[in-house]
């Protein structure tokens, strides 16, 4: 019995006004989307080609000079371009782009100038993931808002269930058709703009690539679940289509317009963390305590006479000063990652923002991705201050006095840039992208089963005459 | 007769369901979003006040001229409650420098103590606005002649002696009456919350500038109502009126404002901030270098030592308890190396408005492609009207280097760069010389450099060298010895008043499109309706 409705649903959806409206939408969408970011993406690379170039060549001079000034001299590095961006951006030139470091501590994270025009209002940029968020989103509701509502002004409802038909059978079915219908119209898309990149050398075929697009289907297929199960109960709550409309129109604007856009609220409100300008102050005060408590004579300093024994005060000072705003920085970093991570997870009550944040993972991209890079920037960081150490200990010139800042107390032997240990970003794995996804998938599935089951609910005690 | 249609019409949309819905969803949607643009910028204002006392702190407490480095705050402007525009992106905070113009602000306030937070979006009311106005506009005009005509009153009607054109006008009417106040009443809900709000006040010219936005509102609300008829007149069912309707209502409202920026920023490229910095820095170093090779051809003084100095950037130098001759190599310097910089802030000026200008470039191409859209035209006004736009920025930005221009003639004209001043608050009556200096330093121990020289030079331990001349302490080698500079005669930044239309003037072109596109739009529908076949 269900085949029947489906086949019926489907076809009514298929030769149906807006099934053509959606994918001429939706294809013309992906073709600009698609088309615009194989232009832009070259641009974007050769800058990026050129910034890494020069970050090379000035760590090259610091060792060249002598491995002290390689250890303490700070270096940024810039997230590179991602090849799948095309899927889903996360937001990534909004995000911090770029850490700060040296061999004696990652210091901080910024966005880099350059990243954004400011004079353009925030948008979205027109990849996978916008697409089916904000379009699809809309699509799947206009195909289930009048499911029941439309059927019973056009008194073809009563009708239906005169036959041999159960009312579960009739729900699941208009349900399943308009998800297909969905479905259909993104897999038309996606395989266009697939079709468009790989012709035009934006994207290269790969395991990985097919992976993510895999993926990405099924994200997408979960928000097209969860928000036919919307329609239905926006079709099922009212007796006529156009209060069912705007039933369904107020859940699409929640969901897309005021959740969304009330997070940076939420975080400021309910979740808040220090001002910048208190951080800075404690900072300043640890350093007061520690340059009074330090023996006098500790700032002394003579750059033409670098091992003079007055800069081992002044090596104790800095290191002790470096660990004292580090661990006030640090915590302040991790309460930035706490406020934003909560904010997130309750943003994800909207089933499209919890549908970004599932198509980040699959992409690899967004928070989690600067993330790992933070974590392993810490872990390179380690490794680069122990190959200092014991290039150090080889010079028997050096009176070893650790010294983070300045060039002062330890070698002053060139090192072989070859021999440097260098940091690139390891693309994230499949757990690492699985981690942080297993909750907002948890919450989609869970918030479908439910709304589905509510609009079973209310479909059982629905006058159908 | 066109006024009985008009009431039935409006009597009719007053009792309907959809009235109801969306005049709910206007209650809960403009309080939103009120609300949550009056909390960021009550932390605008907050974080504004903390910067213009840091700025006014740092003006007041300088000794010396060459310290003396005025930073504009730009205050938040009270509109941007209402729209946004790009104020959320730029800074608020620019520093008045010798050695730079100034490019764009520095410290956005909205992710100061979270970066992380720059990738949350967030509405304002005009965007809001562009949401609900369309919405209703289409949901009170998409059937106004199919759904008639499937109940079959059109042919009712017109079997009576009434004119297409009086039926049309009667429906216009209708429509308009019953957005009219939900319109009003939107902005009135946002004027009652601006006003119970305590601490908001707006100026009458702020709410001048509030009941011009209200007025460019209705013109846009006009516009979508008369796309609405024209999509009725067009199509024979409500349902495929509807689909229609609500598929150019996604595609104006939310599809056009992303594609537009999304295409002006891939094919209107920008350049490259990196190479900026670049070309700057050359720009930089070249000078430096000059001013290395001057520092040579002068005199060296008989003791290259400073008591007490704080350096800094943009050519800071504060010096006290140096030798006569030491203070007049200083003086020389910045004689010869202050006017190189500022030729250098003026050379490097070249590529930094070449770079602005591609910024201003592709944020005027993303304009012109989002005026494909009513709202995108709607959203231009708005910030236009509410100043904070593009336009408003940028020109702020150029009052400020005016400013610097003004600034640094105050500067030339006290001959500043000439004078100890610049540099040191020491008298030059009290200046000595190496041997004397020495002298008191060390309570008469050295006579001279020379002997002291000789006597430190055996020394291993740096710290007794230092020890020495610590002995007597001499006046005026420390900051604290002397009162902050007078600087009252300062020239101040001043913001420059805005006109109350200066706005709408601004986009007066992007007002007479909305006007002609909603006149070119009625036309159409009114054929179309004259061509109607009503049964």
């Amino acid at each position: 019995m269900l085949r029947t409705i489906l086949k019926r649903e489907i076809l009514h959806n298929l030769y149906s006004l807006r099934f053509a409206l959606s994918l001429a939408l939706v294809l013309g969408v992906f073709i600009a989307g698609s088309s615009s970011f194989v232009r832009k993406s070259t641009t974007i690379r050769a800058t990026y080609r050129e910034t890494q170039a020069q970050a090379r060549e000035a760590m090259r001079k610091d060792a060249a000079a002598n491995a002290t000034q390689l250890a303490v001299n700070r270096r940024t590095f810039a997230l590179s371009p991602r090849d799948n961006a095309f899927i889903v951006d996360a937001k990534e030139k909004y995000l911090p782009n770029a850490v700060v470091f040296s061999a004696w501590n990652v210091f901080s994270f910024e966005n880099r100038s350059g990243s954004v025009n400011p004079f353009l209002t925030k948008y979205d940029e027109l990849n996978w993931a916008f697409i089916v968020g904000l379009i699809l989103s809309f699509v799947a509701f206009l195909f289930t808002f009048d499911a029941v509502s439309g059927e019973k002004e056009a008194r073809t409802l009563a009708l239906a269930l005169s036959n041999q038909v159960s009312r579960a059978a009739l729900l699941m079915g208009k349900y399943l058709s308009a998800v297909i219908s969905v479905l259909t119209i993104l897999v038309l898309g996606l395989t266009v703009s697939l079709l468009d990149l790989l012709l035009s050398g934006g994207a290269e075929w790969s395991a990985t690539l097919a992976a993510e697009t895999a993926g990405f289907l099924l994200a997408a297929a979960l928000l097209a679940a969860t928000l036919a199960a919307f329609g239905l109960l926006a079709s099922v709550a009212a007796r006529n289509s156009n209060i069912s409309l705007l039933l369904a129109l107020s859940f699409w604007l929640l969901f897309v317009v005021v959740i969304p856009n009330s997070s940076a609220f939420i975080a400021k409100n309910l979740y808040p963390i220090d001002k910048v300008e208190a951080v800075q102050s404690r900072v300043n005060k640890a350093f007061a305590d520690l340059d009074k408590a330090a023996p006098p004579g500790s700032w002394m300093m003579n750059m033409s006479f670098p091992f003079t024994p007055q800069h081992e005060l002044r090596a104790n000072l800095q290191r002790k000063r470096l660990e004292a705003e580090k661990s006030i920085r640090d915590a302040y970093y991790r309460a930035m990652f706490r406020q934003f991570e909560r904010t997130r997870l309750l943003t994800a009550v909207s089933p499209v923002a919890a549908f970004e944040f599932l198509a980040e993972a699959v992409g690899g991209a967004g928070y989690p991705r600067f993330r790992k890079v933070w974590d392993d920037l810490h872990v390179y960081q380690g490794q680069s201050l122990e190959f200092f150490k014991a290039f150090d200990a080889r010079d028997p010139k050096s009176p070893h006095w650790y010294n983070p800042r300045e060039d002062v107390s330890t070698t002053r032997l060139p090192v072989s840039f070859e021999t440097v240990p260098q940091f690139t970003e390891k693309p994230m794995s499949f757990s690492e992208r699985a981690r942080p996804a297993v909750v907002y998938l948890i919450m989609a599935v869970l918030l479908t089963c439910l709304v589905y089951l509510l609009s079973f609910f209310l479909f059982v005690r629905y006058d159908v005459r | 007769m066109v006024f009985p249609i008009a009431k039935k019409e409006f009597l009719t949309n007053l009792l309907s369901a959809r009235f109801v819905i969306g005049f709910v969803l206007c209650l809960v949607l403009i309080p939103f979003s009120i609300l949550i643009n009056i909390d960021e910028y009550r932390e605008r204002m907050s974080l504004h006040m903390i910067d213009a006392d840091a700025a006014e702190k740092a003006v007041k407490e300088v000794r010396v001229y060459s310290a003396l480095r005025p930073t504009v705050v730009l205050p938040p402007e009270p509109l941007s409650i209402f729209s946004k525009g790009i104020s959320a992106q730029v800074g608020n905070k620019v520093g008045v420098r010798l050695g730079e113009k100034p490019l764009l602000a520095e410290g956005r306030a909205a992710t100061r103590d979270n970066p992380f937070l720059a990738s949350f979006f967030s509405v304002d009311f005009v965007d809001i606005a562009a949401i609900i106005f369309s919405l209703l506009a289409f949901l009170f005009s998409y059937d106004a002649f199919t759904r008639e005509k499937e109940d079959g009153t059109l042919r009712l009607q017109m079997a009576n002696s009434l004119g297409r054109s009086q039926l049309l006008a009667g429906k216009v009417l209708g429509v308009l009456a019953t957005l009219l106040p939900v319109l009003f009443f939107c902005f009135l809900l946002g004027a009652v919350i601006i006003l119970a709000s305590g601490n908001l006040a707006f100026t009458a010219h702020e709410w001048g500038r509030l009941a011009l936005l209200a007025g460019v509102s209705l013109l846009y609300l006009a516009v979508f109502v008369f796309i609405g008829l024209l999509v009725s007149a067009r199509t024979k069912t409500p349902v495929t009126g509807l689909v229609l309707c609500l598929f150019l209502w996604v595609f104006f409202v939310f599809i056009i404002p992303h594609l537009s920026s999304y295409l002006a920023e891939s094919f209107v490229p920008v350049q490259s901030r990196e190479n900026l910095d670049r070309v700057l820095d050359d720009l930089d170093q070249a000078t430096l270098r000059k001013i290395a090779e001057g520092e040579k051809a002068l005199p060296a003084p008989d003791w290259f030592m400073s008591w007490y100095m704080n350096g800094g950037d943009d050519g800071r130098r504060e010096l006290y308890g140096c030798t006569a001759s030491y203070f007049e190599w200083e003086r020389r310097r910045a004689m010869m190396a202050e006017p190189l910089r500022i030729d250098n802030a003026d050379q490097k000026w070249g590529a930094q408005s070449a770079y602005l200008d591609s910024l201003s470039r592709q944020s005027r191409a993303a304009d012109r492609l989002a005026m494909l859209s009513p709202a995108g035209i709607f959203r231009i006004i708005a910030s236009a009207v509410c100043g904070t736009d593009r336009r408003a920025h940028v020109s702020a930005l150029a009052d400020i280097r005016r400013y610097r221009e003004t600034f640094l003639r105050y500067l030339q004209e006290k001959d500043i760069f000439d004078k100890f001043t610049y540099f040191t608050p020491a008298p030059p009556s009290s200046f000595k010389n190496a041997d004397r200096l020495v002298e008191a330093r060390t309570g008469g121990r050295f006579k001279t450099l020379r002997e002291y020289d000789a006597w430190a030079e055996k020394q291993t331990d740096w710290g007794v060298r230092w020890e020495v001349l610590r002995k007597v302490k001499i006046p005026g080698d420390q900051p604290e010895d002397f009162p902050f500079l007078d600087i009252s005669d300062m020239p101040r930044s001043a913001k420059r008043p805005v006109s109350l239309t200066e706005g709408l003037q601004a986009s007066l072109l992007q007002v007479g499109l909305l006007a002609v596109l909603g006149v070119f739009l009625f036309y159409l529908g009114y054929i179309a309706f004259i061509r109607f076949d009503v049964r």
